[in-house]
C-alpha cells in the first residue's frame, strides 16, 4: 500500500505555474490519509476564487490517480483552519524573498 | 468526489477570450501606427476628426474590446457561477468590430450622417448583448462580493456611455441637443471612463493583485469607500451635466470621484505592501507604472476643475494622453502580460500537469524582450507629453515612433504566449 510520505512526495509535483512552488512546500496539504480502499487528501488554497489554484485540486486528484488507479482519490478542500504564510516552509519562503 | 476545478467549470473556452484580446492588440498596433503617420493633425482642440476617430480607435478597439474579454474569463471565475452565453460573446463580437470600424472611419472621413449614426447603433446592439449576457449571468451568482458590485456598477455606466455616444453623433447628423455639444461631450468621456474602465479596472484589481503578488492579511475597508465616492461622484455627472457652473460640478463630482481613487490607490498599496512574491515581474512593473499614472490624472483632474489651464498648448490632449495611455493602455498591457500566459498555459498544459514536465508561467514569453518594450512605452509616454508642452512637432513624431516599436514587441510577445 502507498504511504502517506510517498503521497506527499507525489504532491510535490504540483506546482503552482504562477508562483513556482510545490503544494507541499507551500504548506496547502493539511492532511494525508491512505486505508485500502481510499487516498483522502485535506487541502486548502492561498485564495478563494483564483483560477489557477481552484485547478490544483484536479491535478492533486490526476496525479494520485495515476500513481494508485485502483483506489478512490478524494480531495477535500477547506477553509478552515485559514492558509497563512507561515505554514510554508522556510526553503518555499525563502525563494519568494521573504 | 467534489470537482473544485472552477476554471474549467466556469470559464468560458479560450477561443472566445484570445479573439477578443487578439483584436484588441491588432487594434493597438494600428493606432499606434496612425498616430505615427498623422502626428501632424494630432495637436490643438480635441474636437476633430482624426483625434476623434483615434481616440475610439483606442477606447472601443482596444480598452473596451479588452475587458469585454477579461469580463467573460474572469466574472464566471470570480463569482463562481458560468458565463451565461458563449453564442452571444461571439455575436458581440462582430457587431461590435463592425460598428466600431463603421465609427472611426465615419469619424475620420468627417462623415457624420447616417454612416457614423448606423455604426452608433451597431455600437449600442452590441452593448445590449453584452449587458443581456452579464444579466443573465449575474442572476446566478448565489455569493457577491466587492469585485462583483464594482462590475455591476460598470455595467451601468458602460450603457449610459454607449446611450449618451449615440446621442451626440446623432446631435452631428441633427442638432438638437440645447446644451453646448462639448458640455454633453464630457458627460460621455467622464462615464466613459470613470464609470465604465475604472469601475472595472478598481473591482478586478481587488481580486488581481492579491493573486499575482500573493498578498495576505490587509484589510478592505478602503475598497468599500472607494466604491460608494466614486459612485456619488457619477451620478452627480449624470445629475449635474447640463450645468456650465464649475463649483456646482467640483462639488457635485469631482471632488468625490477623486477622494474615491485616492481610497482606491490606498488599497491598491495596503494590498501591495503585504505581498508575499517581493519580486517585481513586468506584469507588475507596468501596473505600478499605470497607478501612479492613475493618481497623477487624478490630481490633474481635479486642478483642471479649479484652474483654468488653457493657456498651455495642447493641454487638453496631454491629460488624455495621459489617461487613455499612461493609466490605461500601460495596465492593459501589464495584465495581458499576466492574463494572456495564464490563458494559454491552462489551455495547453493543465491537462498534464504532474504528469509530465510543463513549463512555468514566466517561461512563457521572453521577459528580456518585455522589459525593452516597457522601457520604450514608459519613455514614450514622457516624450509625448513633453512634445505636446513644448509644442514640438519632430519629438512627437519620434514619441509616437517609440510607442509604435514598443507595441510591436509586446505584439510579438503576445503571439509567442499564444503559439506556445
Amino acid at each position: 500500500m502507498i504511504s502517506e510520505e510517498k503521497v506527499f512526495e507525489l504532491l510535490k509535483r504540483v506546482i503552482d505555474p504562477e508562483i513556482g512552488l510545490d503544494i507541499v512546500s507551500l504548506g496547502l496539504v493539511y492532511k494525508v490519509e491512505v486505508n485500502e480502499e481510499s487516498i483522502n487528501v485535506t487541502m486548502t488554497l492561498t485564495t478563494p476564487g483564483c483560477p489557477m489554484h481552484s485547478s490544483i485540486t484536479e491535478w492533486v486528484n490526476n496525479i494520485l490517480l495515476q500513481a494508485e488507479p485502483d483506489k478512490n482519490v478524494n480531495v477535500n478542500l477547506v477553509w478552515e483552519p485559514r492558509w497563512t504564510p507561515e505554514l510554508m516552509t522556510d526553503d518555499a519562503k525563502e525563494k519568494l524573498g521573504m | 468526489m467534489q470537482s473544485n476545478s472552477i476554471t474549467t467549470t466556469y470559464a468560458p473556452p479560450f477561443k472566445i477570450v484570445a479573439k477578443y484580446f487578439i483584436a484588441a492588440i491588432i487594434d493597438f498596433v494600428i493606432l499606434n501606427f496612425l498616430l505615427m503617420l498623422n502626428y501632424k493633425d494630432i495637436t490643438g482642440f480635441y474636437f476633430q476628426p482624426k483625434i476623434l476617430a483615434i481616440t475610439h480607435l483606442l477606447t472601443l478597439g482596444w480598452i473596451s474590446m479588452t475587458i469585454f474579454g477579461a469580463m467573460f474569463q474572469l466574472v464566471p471565475v470570480v463569482l463562481e457561477t458560468k458565463l451565461f452565453s458563449e453564442k452571444l460573446a461571439d455575436i458581440q463580437f462582430w457587431i461590435f468590430l463592425l460598428g466600431m470600424i463603421g465609427f472611426v472611419t465615419g469619424f475620420w472621413n468627417s462623415d457624420t450622417g447616417l454612416h457614423l449614426n448606423a455604426s452608433a447603433v451597431l455600437l449600442n446592439i452590441a452593448v445590449l448583448i453584452f449587458a443581456v449576457n452579464m444579466v443573465g449571468t449575474f442572476i446566478h451568482v448565489k455569493k457577491w462580493n466587492i469585485t462583483g458590485w464594482y462590475l455591476i456598477s460598470a455595467l451601468i455606466y458602460l450603457i449610459i456611455t454607449a446611450i449618451a455616444g449615440f446621442l451626440l453623433a446623432y446631435n452631428l447628423w441633427h442638432p438638437y441637443i440645447s446644451i453646448n455639444h462639448l458640455q454633453y461631450l464630457k458627460l460621455h468621456a467622464e462615464v466613459a471612463v470613470i464609470g465604465w474602465v475604472t469601475m472595472v479596472v478598481m473591482g478586478v484589481s481587488y481580486k488581481l493583485i492579491p493573486m499575482f503578488t500573493l498578498s495576505h492579511g490587509y484589510s478592505m475597508k478602503s475598497s468599500k469607500w472607494a466604491f460608494w465616492l466614486v459612485n456619488i461622484g457619477l451620478v452627480g455627472i449624470n445629475i449635474f451635466f447640463h450645468f456650465e457652473n464649475n463649483i456646482i460640478e467640483i462639488l457635485g463630482s469631482t471632488l468625490f470621484i477623486a477622494a474615491g481613487i485616492a481610497f482606491f490607490l490606498f488599497q491598491v498599496y495596503l494590498i501591495y505592501k503585504n505581498r508575499l512574491r517581493k519580486k517585481r515581474d513586468i506584469g507588475i512593473k507596468y501596473s505600478i507604472f499605470s497607478f501612479y499614472m492613475l493618481g497623477i490624472v487624478t490630481l490633474f483632474g481635479l486642478i483642471f476643475s479649479f484652474i483654468d489651464l488653457s493657456g498651455i498648448p495642447n493641454i487638453y490632449l496631454v491629460f488624455g494622453y495621459l489617461v487613455l495611455y499612461g493609466y490605461l493602455s500601460m495596465l492593459i498591457v501589464g495584465q495581458m502580460y499576466k492574463i494572456v500566459p495564464f490563458l494559454a498555459w491552462y489551455h495547453k498544459y493543465s491537462s498534464k500537469v504532474g504528469l509530465e514536465p510543463v513549463p512555468m508561467l514566466k517561461d512563457m514569453f521572453n521577459e528580456k524582450y518585455a522589459l525593452v518594450s516597457y522601457y520604450l512605452m514608459t519613455t514614450a509616454i514622457i516624450a509625448t507629453t513633453a512634445s505636446f508642452i513644448f509644442n514640438s512637432r519632430i519629438a512627437l513624431l519620434f514619441s509616437f515612433g517609440l510607442m509604435f516599436f514598443g507595441s510591436l514587441i509586446f505584439t510579438f510577445n503576445i503571439l509567442t504566449i499564444l503559439r506556445k
